[in-house]
């Protein structure tokens, strides 16, 4: 809008300086050809009446006042009579300076008998003109320019109204909402907007009917597995029963029941993650200070039987959230930073707000990972080498990645120097941040 | 004195009547037998038209619903039985264990929710917790184990005389135990009810909890007031 406001003054304002220019132009010469034509005419007096006539002349002309300003002089340049700001002795044309805002332009010409008639008109006169056309120039400029943006807008804003509607269904879309669909006129005459609209929903469609599908598929794997599972989990169980007289049997039993755990645990966090990014649920008020305290001081015995550290530091900051998938964000992070540092190491883990963020923050002083490597830490199964022989499923950053996501949480890991530091920081949706 | 006499009821052995709707014939034969070996009386029902019938002549203790089901699916299941006025605590047994899987079994009426595959120990933990909610609704103020005396109301734990210094959450977690008295608590169910976790930690919150949470209590102690029950959980008293 402003952009083009500013094209059509600066295409305004070309069109009036040039029209200025060529008014100028024509002016310039009508000036001339009527100081010519006076010039002539005294000519004329002085062929027909004499030299000594002339002078009478000119201070008739003078009194009578047709515009111009008149001198004679002698052909060494010495007043006869006339004005004496116009005493010149050279033919030909310039612009006498009179005073300090006076400008004459003066033709000079040689009589026959030698004195130098001079003929001016005051530019003043000219420059007034001028002066009137160029504000009528900008006037007329000015309110064209007003009229047409005027007109544009009233005419553009019912389209940007549109396009606004449908980045506001984008907007739901991408926070999860996968039911809204952008509003398409019914009426007959259809432009772009209403193209985009439908391409667009048309697009929607084909998304839900993916993630229906992707959801339905989860299901049935999951029962699918599950139920023959169950089974094995519970003949274990009662295997174990069976084998208390035997220490090594029932050994081995645990261990078998252990490996499985192990595989449900990844198997689970596999479905939890499909299920976390294609959910749409509401969201409720919470306070992140409250999630990370609970979860923190859950984990603080075991982080200190470790031989590390933890330090909390919390204030309130509202979240739009999962209260669930928000606290298992946290745990995921302590248990990352658990399996990932050395013994000895301090973790801090930090809640506040500001700008309208809130902010959670969890850092180490352990190893950290390079720039390089930060992105595939958050990518499901993204173990760094290093950490490949260490239990865990290797999703845990990928599900807090999720969870950010799913939050319209920015996650963003760094260096700590030395260490890694997590944060994900928070929209405060106003509407539903409200801490119940 | 009031609160001593309700606290009686609390502790002893149960035995409830439960049904079992489940489709899996093994999975079911587990269940019954998991459940019978702990003295409860067991109906096994393998749809939900079956279930609808059975259950709404009433008299089970605790209800156990596989979600999914021929006919009637579970969730409409319970929601028409909480419509005939049975209200027995309903656990729902699922392979579906997404949060608005559980938030969908909790709005029909559901207790509890399970998720496949859990294990029996669990199972039977859960059966016993929600028969002890439906014998005995009203909460006791006081609970007493011993010379172990938590007062619900003061928020305070005492040995004899001794005022035990424990931080909120070490409160809560001993409460929960002295509610179940004479029950084993698994780990998962104290991860749910003491710190609202649905997820699996991957470490021992619950083992290192406790074991600090005992050395407060015992002390020095021969025998501890908090048990192990190996490969099922904690138990108080019984």
């Amino acid at each position: 809008m402003i952009l083009q406001a500013l094209i059509m003054i600066l295409a305004f304002s070309v069109a009036g300086l040039l029209t200025q220019a060529a008014i100028t132009e024509l002016t310039d010469v009508a000036v001339r050809r009527e100081v010519i034509g006076e010039a002539n005419s005294l000519v004329e007096e002085w062929r027909k009446k004499g030299a000594a006539h002339l002078p009478l002349t000119i201070q008739k002309r003078t009194r009578l006042w047709r515009g111009f300003e008149y001198n004679i002089a002698t052909p060494t340049g010495g007043w006869i009579a006339g004005d004496r700001r116009l005493v010149l002795s050279a033919p030909g044309w310039r612009t006498v300076q009179a005073d300090k805002t006076v400008k004459i332009l003066t033709y000079t010409q040689r009589l026959p008998d030698g004195t130098w008639l001079s003929v001016g008109q005051d530019l003043a006169v000219e420059r007034r003109q001028l002066d009137a056309v160029a504000r009528s120039l900008w006037i007329s400029g000015g309110a064209g320019v007003l009229i047409a943006l005027g007109a544009s807008y009233l005419l553009a804003r019912r389209t940007w109204r549109r396009i606004d509607q449908l980045a506001q269904t984008a907007a739901k879309v991408s926070s999860g909402n996968l039911n809204v669909r952008a509003p398409v006129r019914q009426t007959r005459e259809t432009d772009e907007v209403d193209d985009l609209a439908r391409a667009f929903n048309g697009m929607l469609d084909r998304v839900g009917r993916l993630v229906a599908q992707v959801r339905q598929v989860t299901t049935d794997v999951a029962h699918d597995m599950r139920t023959p599972l169950t089974r094995v989990r519970h003949r274990l169980e009662r295997l174990e029963e069976a084998a208390k007289g035997d220490p090594a049997l029932s050994a081995g039993v645990r261990r078998i029941d252990a490996d499985l755990s192990e595989i449900l645990r990844t198997f689970d966090a596999m479905l939890q993650l499909a299920e976390i990014e294609s959910a749409d649920r509401d969201m409720v008020g919470a306070d992140l200070a409250e999630i990370a305290g609970r979860v923190g001081e859950a984990y603080r015995p075991d982080i200190e039987c470790s031989g590390r550290r933890l330090i909390l530091n919390l204030r309130p900051a509202p979240v739009a959230g999962e209260v669930e998938l928000l606290s298992q964000m946290v745990a995921n992070l302590l248990e990352n930073a658990l399996r990932h540092t050395p013994v000895g190491a301090t973790m801090t883990l930090s809640v506040d707000q500001g700008g309208g963020r809130s902010r959670l923050v969890l850092s180490d002083d352990g190893p950290g990972v390079p720039a390089h490597l930060r992105a595939a830490a958050l990518a499901p199964f993204g173990r760094l080498e290093a950490s490949r022989n260490k239990p865990g499923s290797g999703l845990g950053l990928s599900i807090v990645a999720a969870v950010a996501a799913r939050h319209g949480a920015k996650l963003d890991l760094g260096d700590a120097r030395p260490g890694l530091i997590v944060s994900a920081v928070f929209p405060v949706h106003a509407e539903k941040a409200v801490i119940a | 004195m009031r609160a001593l006499d309700s606290m009686t009821s609390v502790g002893g052995p149960l035995q409830l009547r439960v049904l079992v709707v489940e489709d899996d014939d093994v999975a079911a034969e587990h269940v019954q037998d998991a459940l019978a070996e702990i003295g409860h009386e067991v109906v096994v029902v393998g749809d939900g038209d079956a279930a609808l019938d059975q259950g709404a002549r009433g008299g089970f203790d605790v209800l156990i619903i596989d979600r999914m089901l021929p006919g009637l699916d579970g969730l409409s299941l319970l929601s028409a039985l909480r419509a005939r006025g049975v209200d027995a605590p309903a656990l729902f047994v699922t392979a579906m264990g997404a949060v608005s899987d559980r938030v969908a079994g909790l709005e029909a009426g559901g207790d509890d929710y399970l998720v496949k595959p859990f294990a029996l120990a669990e199972l039977k933990a859960r059966v016993q917790a929600l028969g002890r909610r439906s014998l005995n609704t009203r909460p006791a103020t006081l609970l007493q184990f011993r010379d172990l005396t938590v007062d619900r109301v003061l928020r305070e734990a005492r040995r004899g005389e001794r005022r035990l210094d424990l931080l909120p959450l070490e409160f809560r977690l001993l409460e929960y135990l002295m509610l179940a008295m004479g029950q084993t608590v698994t780990r998962k169910m104290l991860l749910e009810q003491v710190w609202g976790f649905r997820f699996d930690p991957h470490t021992n919150i619950v083992e290192t909890h406790i074991s600090r949470l005992r050395a407060k209590l015992d002390q020095g102690d021969a025998e501890p007031i908090i048990r192990t029950i190996r490969g099922a959980g904690y138990l108080v008293g019984g």
